[in-house]
């Protein structure tokens, strides 16, 4: 999710990961790869019929008082640069009626 | 006495031919042809061309021809990385459970070091020709209740409903199997959690798992083949969705399952008396409506 100025400036940038993770069982250090991966230690995955909401606070820099919000929930396949983008929602928010 | 020597002589036939099938593959082009299907294109074309395009066509290429066995060949990549690729064996490849599962059952080690030495050559076009073919779920896979219901039959597929005659030189009759069109059929490969029954454990999908723990719990009734296999032309879809090299058709696919709404508020926050704060709020919401996590493994 990001929040970009009029000026086309980033004021706000963060993510969120949904999936499940695993290790080894033998120390901490999340692994990918079946033939590694003993078990997950932690699950973030969107699960059926469950909802995943979060809630994004963004303060506003001095003398910003709109901005664009794009919101683009992608599918990785395999590595970060191989993904598919399902949704992409894009707003603008401003303070001012 | 004379029927007593035609069954010797019936038998002498024979088991030259049960010899034959008991052997074993030694190679990769031996058990290609061991399971090979395409037989089963010149009357099944539009299923046996959706299967072309599926990952179980390329059970061995992972995403994006990506060769994904290639670390298990490689020494010291993974705990059952053999010193030299001659000496693999099956053992080295575990995936094979559900990646190849006729190798499993069919090839011997010799198999898997030409596979070993394929990996590490990048050889595409040998490992390529390793399929999880039509006669793997139609007949290898097709029954699991072993005891009561005995193993697969030679010359039997096992499909949706009975065929007394097949026209087929090797399959000559279709028995309906219990659980083709059951989750099961496909949780056979699609994971439960980790292996145990491994040297080491691996853990790969556990689609079913989540299936079973996770989707029927919370009222779910519908089996993977509903959405996985929908009927095109009346006949089941052995594509079997997702193909993971098709991006677009892939989201498709999820954007039929996953939902997302976006809620946004731009307001000035009151911290404290005089000091208003300019604040964006950005509320997400995504559901999904699939039989198991997304994503998994």
């Amino acid at each position: 999710m990001t929040a970009k100025a009029a000026d086309g400036k980033e004021v706000f940038k963060t993510e969120r990961h949904y999936h499940p993770q695993a290790t080894n069982c033998k120390d901490n250090k999340m692994l990918y790869g079946a033939q590694v991966k003993t078990q997950y230690i932690r699950d973030t995955s969107l699960q059926p019929f469950e909802t995943k909401a979060e809630s994004f606070e963004i303060p506003l820099p001095e003398g910003v008082r709109a901005v664009d919000v794009t919101v683009s929930l992608t599918y990785e396949i395999n590595k970060p640069d191989n993904k598919i983008e399902i949704f992409k929602v894009t707003r603008k928010v401003a303070l001012d009626r | 006495m004379r029927i007593m020597l035609l069954l010797l002589i019936a038998a002498v036939v024979v088991m030259p031919l049960s010899n034959v099938e008991a052997q074993k593959a030694k190679s990769i082009d031996e058990l290609a042809k061991m399971f090979d299907s395409s037989q089963c294109k010149s009357c099944h074309a539009e299923i046996y061309a959706q299967w072309e395009n599926s990952h179980h066509a390329r059970s061995l290429m992972g995403v994006q021809d990506g060769l994904m066995m290639t670390p298990l060949a490689k020494k010291g990549s993974t705990p059952f990385s053999p010193d030299d690729p001659k000496k693999a064996t099956l053992k080295t490849f575990p995936c094979f459970k559900c990646h190849l599962p006729q190798a499993v059952a069919h090839a011997e080690d010799s198999f898997a070091v030409e596979y070993a030495e394929a990996l590490l050559a990048g050889d595409k076009a040998k490992v390529g020709k390793l399929k999880i073919t039509c006669i793997v779920c139609h007949n290898e896979k097709a029954i699991i209740h072993k005891l009561s219901d005995g193993y697969p039959e030679k010359g039997v597929l096992y499909g949706s409903k009975d065929i007394a005659s097949h026209p087929d030189a090797t399959f000559k009759k279709v028995k309906k199997s219990q659980i083709m069109d059951h989750a099961i059929m496909c949780g056979q490969c699609h994971g439960l959690g980790p292996n145990l029954e491994f040297e080491n454990p691996v853990q790969c999908a556990t689609l079913y798992g989540s299936y079973e723990h996770n989707y029927l719990s919370k009222g779910g009734q519908q089996q993977c083949q509903e959405c996985h296999m929908q009927k095109i032309n009346g006949k089941a879809d052995h594509l079997i969705a997702p193909n993971w090299n098709d991006l677009e058709g892939t989201k498709k696919l999820l954007q039929n399952a996953i939902a997302m709404d976006v809620q946004t508020v731009g307001y000035e926050w009151l911290r404290k008396g005089g000091d208003l704060r300019p604040m964006i709020v950005v509320n997400t919401k995504i559901n999904q409506n699939a039989g198991h996590r997304i994503p998994d493994g």
